[in-house]
């Protein structure tokens, strides 16, 4: 044990140290109990419905009751369970499996898992604010708008913020594992030598970089919709009349358009790390390398990136037109053609092996047959001519409970394969055996009948008398499923002290490099330094680090410590970006090589925290209640105090003194975590730019410039503010270049200059924005504010968002020249350079704004 | 003089719709292709898995049976794929061209449903279906509207759907058609039906606490008695009172009654 | 790159700035809508490149970050290009 070296972090048994860590183990370890806490909590609505199911009608729940079961139900397991419990393995196994000691930013993780658990709170709390959000997981428009929700709505917009932390925390965590897994590989270890668990999350989190910045603009448009009143999923301004020529006839399909976008990448998202976990249990426990692994790589490789091309299949009724139709029904098909070819991969693994049935492998096998059979059902779902029909009913509540439920199937299987790393304690096999019978059982009781009921519409508890059987036998299915966690649970529990101490490896045959160190693992995880150089795993001595090392000019790395910090905001939705956003600032603190790594902080906690309070506020300010409005304010002052707190406090996450750091290997961490969080970034407002895009076109583009935009919308501010911007990024240059020159005044001069003109961007604003509430003229005579029509919703939101960008550079300006004052900088303008990227996206995201805004 | 006659017919019965090939027809071919294709190979690769996972068990010997075929892994080495690729791509090949060539299959039919029986043969009743929480509103070409979908028997059936306020779908399961009603768009989708008798439509996009029971009835009636009930429905009228019987505390929006005849 | 360099960037990226401005006071914009659209589109595209490739450096560092930024990119046309079509 090394208890000694855990530097500042109090013991295991202590429960501060949970509060504290940064560790990516305990990290892992707390994802994976939060999770399973949320597959119980979602879990339980589900019993709830089935039984409802058992006959038809609503006497159990009543329809309200029911249409919120429903959705949570959905929300939570896919949002707050399944990738959170993948990504407790993630954290606690992908440095262990690339041989790194941790990830490349410590204290943003633990932010990840910080936001993740507030917002499964607030999910929670969002119950108890009259109803929660009741239609359905895939949010559709406008039944997701305020009009449309009984009483005050604010559980909804509860939800719809939760929804937007959780997003906050994916994001952290996807450029999180980018550059660890980019800038921290064991030496000799290239991208496809990665195991595969390794491989298949670094898919999954290229997936959710892009696919949840689609979901955070739906997401901050729909609270924006919630919470600031403009209009974009509603489809007429004033809610009692429709007329024939809508105000915004694009409102509906918007939402399905940005939801499935992120949509259908996201049932990958869900899947890839249960295919990583079956492909390591079928290899160990065959005795076999995955057979085909060049192969499963590529298929793998082209399903991340085809999956953000087939989302239209969910939306084949909606009328759009055949040529796109066809389109995704070919990429449809497309897609399901390299999952063939991993499953035939996983097949021919066990041939000439050596297969033993242990409980891993047993939930692994089930796993792919039950993967099987969703991917063959998936397939009728891709002949549009069959799916016209299976659209809306059990048919799809059956194939997708096939494929992501397998999924979870594999990440149980996982569970029971990394167990006694993670506790150095074997359970019992023979009741792990008796769980995966009584679970693939229950599974297949629930959901087959499902196929065979499949005419009922879905989310409806009134089905046709014929069906009552296969609704019965699916409820009796769902507690015998339920049942089988009891063993679980039990089995996995009571090991923790009567299990047996197994070594390093109990497992026969495995090879990944976790399996090298003790279980569980040291703190720093490996007891030298890592390296695949010589084509099998090495523990490297200090010494023989330090020869190597020598002379290279790419030892920055060595002795380098950075500072992963936060910075504050408004506290308003883009906090936890901010955070991500403010890693630039406070880069790279010179400090002796000899330096320990930090492990411990509780900022993270403490930002989550009063992130949590200041959602819960906002839920309620649209009510006007006191309460609500004091809890955003105090939530908002402590989001800012924290975020400060965080960014000012030391903490140490040194560099790798040798890693694989191919296709970056110049590019230094903090610099290609901004780079990979600007690349989100891209996709946020290239959502918000292809709303507006949508909208329009549906419209009609011309006639929107005459009928929605009043005339005193002119194109000076805009022109005068890109001058502005502009202007200010040169600055930036230049204080780069002052401060590599060491000039301390220039330095500072050219960063107050920065600052100066983003303050007169946002004030010229301000003024423009002023004016244009308050024309009267014929055609807008209570002037153009933000729910006057789509287009003034468009403009103000789209726009508002950039502000906000501007409003935390300009914060994060400040606090750099501050310190510029007091001499930081000199002769290292890394800082200012990666203030600069941000800057200066903003200021590219203006110069596309700026003409489809102002001028066409 | 035989030709007049025809296309008085025509006009006046236009009785084609019973030639036409129902879309439930060419629902209930595919599905049945599909389904028995899906269980064979469904049966045959699990049966495969299964094979070679009980076949190539650990007996617990001492002695690697395949000693002298595979190498075993081993700790702490490099990640590598294992020998027997090509029989992955054997059995890739065949299912990819299964998979592909019954998609192929299906899209001729799909152009069939997308554009309907030959129009200038087939003259369609044309019908606009408004969805609202929670019911239906039919309109006939004649302004006529109503709550329950009356249709002739052996006649094309053209709906154009929307919504007057979330987004519905509408459905008629056991004459398999079915299109989104999204506000502010229109969608179309055809059918006829050649056995008189009352079916349900049901909405199947979840939209509120009164979805389950948004159902509405649908009688396909002998052409003539629809001639009859239609001479007799001139122009709008009152909607029905039916179907809303459900709306618990929400926020009500009013059906829209609509006025002129469109077309 | 020196002070010099950049200023030159500046001085490019203000007047195409003015560029886009004059396109519309010379009332292209309603005389030949789509032609001034085209010309003011790639007009800021070439600023964005411009700024992207200078002050972010990215002409300078390893392709694969300008890779990165171009995924992103696509991701985000594609969305808002296959949507905008399905509806027209
Ligand atoms: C084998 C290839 C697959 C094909 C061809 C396929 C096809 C489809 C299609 C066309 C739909 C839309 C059905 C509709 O609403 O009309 C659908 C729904 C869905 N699929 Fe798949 N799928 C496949 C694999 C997967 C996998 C691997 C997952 C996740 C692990 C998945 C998860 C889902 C989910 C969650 C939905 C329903 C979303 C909803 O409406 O709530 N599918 N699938
Ligand atoms: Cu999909
Ligand atoms: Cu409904």
């Amino acid at each position: 044990m090394s208890q000694e070296h855990e530097h500042g972090l109090p013991p295991k048994s202590s429960v501060s140290r949970w509060f504290l860590t940064t560790n990516h183990k305990d990290i892992g370890v707390l994802y994976l109990i939060t999770a399973l806490f949320f597959l119980l909590f979602g879990g339980v609505l589900a019993l709830l419905f089935r039984l409802e199911l058992i006959t038809s009608g609503a006497d159990l729940l009543g329809s309200m009751g029911y249409n919120q079961a429903v959705s949570t139900h959905g929300l939570l397991m896919v949002f707050w369970f399944i990738s959170p419990f993948a990504f407790g393995f993630a954290n606690y196994l992908v440095p262990l499996q690339i041989g790194a000691d941790d990830l490349a930013f410590p204290r943003l993780n633990a932010l990840s898992y910080w936001l993740y658990l507030f917002s499964g709170i607030l999910m929670g709390v969002s119950f108890f604010q009259g109803t929660t959000f009741a239609g359905g997981w895939t949010m559709y428009a406008p039944l997701n708008t305020p009009a449309y929700i009984p009483g005050e709505g604010l559980g909804a917009t509860s939800v719809v913020l939760a929804l937007i932390m959780f997003t906050a925390a994916v994001t952290l965590g996807s450029v999180n594992f980018l550059t660890t897994m980019y800038r921290m590989r064991a030496e000799g270890l290239r991208m496809r030598d990665i195991p595969i668990f390794s491989l298949s999350i670094n898919l999954t989190v290229w997936m959710m970089l892009f696919a949840f910045a689609a979901l955070l603009a739906a997401l901050m448009i729909l609270a924006s919709d919630h919470i600031l009143g403009t209009t974009y999923f509603q489809y007429s301004i004033d809610g009692t009349t429709m007329a024939t020529d809508a105000d915004n006839p694009g409102a509906s399909l918007l939402w399905a358009h940005l939801f499935w976008f992120f949509g259908h990448p996201e049932v990958y998202i869900v899947f890839f790390p249960a295919l990583g976990v079956m492909a390591e249990c079928f290899q160990t426990f065959t005795g076999r390398r995955l057979v085909g692994r060049k192969w499963f790589i590529i298929s793998m490789v082209l399903v991340a990136l085809q999956s953000f091309v087939v989302w239209m299949h969910h939306m084949f009724l909606t009328g759009i037109n055949l040529p796109i139709k066809t389109i995704f029904m070919a990429t449809t098909i497309g897609i399901s053609l390299p999952f063939d070819l991993m499953v035939f991969s996983l097949i021919y693994t066990m041939a000439k092996g050596r297969v033993r049935f242990t409980t891993p492998f047993l939930f692994s096998l089930g796993a792919l047959i039950l993967f099987i059979i969703g991917g063959i059902t998936g397939v009728f779902l891709g002949a549009i001519v069959l799916d016209y029909q299976f659209r809306g009913t059990y048919w799809v509540v059956a194939h997708f409970h096939y494929v992501m439920v397998s999924g979870a199937t594999a990440l149980f299987g996982g569970l029971y394969y990394w167990y006694p790393k993670i506790t150095g304690k074997m359970y019992n096999q023979t009741l792990g055996k008796i769980q995966f019978g009584v679970y693939f059982l229950g599974f297949n009781l629930l959901y087959f009948p499902m196929f065979l009921a499949w005419e009922t519409p879905r989310r409806v508890f009134v089905y046709p008398e014929g069906l009552q059987i296969w609704h019965s036998m699916a409820t009796v299915g769902g507690f015998v499923l339920g049942a089988s966690f009891l063993i679980m649970f039990y089995n996995l529990f009571v090991s923790l002290w009567r299990g047996e101490d197994v070594g390093p490896n109990p497992w026969e045959y495995a090879t990944s490099a976790e399996w090298a160190v003790s279980s569980p693992p040291a703190l720093e995880n490996f007891p030298g330094v890592p390296s695949y150089a010589t084509g099998k795993l090495e523990f490297l001595d200090d010494e023989t680090v330090a020869e190597r090392t020598e002379g290279t000019p790419g030892a920055a790395a060595h002795g380098h410590a950075a500072t992963d910090g936060g910075t504050a905001t408004d506290g308003g939705a883009v906090t936890a970006r901010a955070a991500a956003t403010a890693t630039a600032m406070e880069p790279a603190h010179e400090v002796g090589g000899e330096e320990h790594a930090s492990h411990a902080s509780f900022w993270p906690f403490l930002v989550s925290l009063a992130g949590f309070v200041t959602f819960l506020g906002l839920s309620g300010v649209r009510t006007g209640s006191v309460f609500y409005l004091s809890l955003a304010t105090v939530g908002g002052i402590g989001t800012f105090g924290s975020l400060l707190g965080m960014t000012r406090e030391p903490f140490h996450a040194p560099e790798m003194a040798i890693a694989e750091r191919w296709p970056f290997e110049r590019v230094e961490k903090m610099k290609l975590g901004m780079w990979t969080f600007l690349a989100s970034d891209i996709v946020l407002f290239g959502a918000f730019i292809g709303s507006y895009a949508f909208v329009r076109v549906a419209y009609g583009w011309t006639a929107w410039h005459h009928d929605l935009i009043p005339a005193e919308h002119v194109t000076m501010p805009g022109l005068i503010n890109t001058y502005l911007l502009l202007t200010s990024s040169f600055l930036v240059v230049i204080a780069m270049v002052a401060a590599e020159r060491e000039s301390k005044r220039g330095t500072v001069a050219a960063l107050v200059g920065t600052f100066a003109l983003g303050v007169g961007f946002l004030i010229n604003k301000g003024l423009e924005w002023q004016h244009l509430f308050h024309i009267h003229t014929e055609a807008f005579p209570n002037g153009w504010n933000l729910s006057t029509n789509i287009a003034s919703s468009t403009f103000y939101l789209t726009t508002g968002l950039h502000g906000a960008h501007v409003t935390i550079g300009l914060i994060i300006c400040a606090y750099m020249t501050v310190r510029a004052w007091n001499g930081a900088y000199q002769g290292d303008d890394r800082a200012i350079e990666y203030f600069g990227l941000y800057w200066h996206f903003v200021d590219i995201v203006w110069l596309f704004l700026f003409p489809l805004f102002y001028i066409l | 003089m035989a030709g007049i006659m025809v296309t008085l017919t025509a006009v006046v019965f236009p009785l084609h719709g019973g030639d036409v090939r129902a879309p439930s027809a060419v629902f209930n071919q595919i599905f049945e292709v599909f389904l028995l294709l899906g269980t064979a190979v469904g049966v045959v690769v699990v049966a495969y898995t299964m094979y070679h996972a009980l076949k190539y068990r650990d007996d617990g010997s001492e002695e690697d049976p395949y000693a002298d075929k595979v190498e075993r892994p081993e700790m702490g080495e490099m990640p590598t794929g294992g020998t027997g690729g090509r029989k992955v791509f054997y059995s890739f090949s065949i299912s990819a061209i299964i998979v592909v060539s019954l998609i192929a299959w299906t899209y001729s039919q799909l152009l069939y449903i997308e554009q309907g029986p030959d129009p200038a043969q087939e003259e369609a009743l044309e019908i606009d279906v408004e969805g609202y929480r929670f019911g239906w509103d039919f309109i006939y070409p004649n302004g006529h509207t109503t709550n329950t979908l009356r249709v002739p028997q052996d006649r094309v059936v053209r709906l154009r759907v929307t919504s007057t306020d979330v987004f519905h779908n509408f459905g008629i399961p056991e004459l398999r058609v079915k299109t989104d009603a999204v506000p502010g768009q229109h969608t179309s989708a055809w059918f006829t039906a050649n056995e008189t008798g009352t079916y349900t439509a049901k909405c199947y996009e979840l939209c509120g606490s009164g979805h389950s029971l948004m159902t509405t009835e649908v009688i396909v009636m002998p052409q003539d008695e629809y001639e009859n009930w239609y001479a007799e429905t001139e122009g709008p009228t009152e909607t029905e009172t039916a179907a809303n019987e459900t709306g618990g505390g929400d926020h009500q929006i009013a059906p829209a009654t609509v006025g002129g005849a469109p077309a | 790159m020196d002070w010099k360099g950049y200023t030159v960037i500046y001085v490019v990226l203000f007047a195409f700035a003015t560029a886009q401005a004059v396109v519309e006071f010379t009332g292209l914009v309603d005389s030949a809508y789509w032609v001034a659209f085209a010309l003011i589109m790639v007009l800021s595209v070439v600023k964005a490149v411009g700024v992207a490739a200078y002050y972010q450096h990215l002409r300078w560092e390893p392709r694969a970050v300008t890779y990165l930024v171009l995924g992103g990119t696509v991701a985000a046309l594609a969305l808002t290009g296959a949507a905008a079509y399905s509806i027209l």
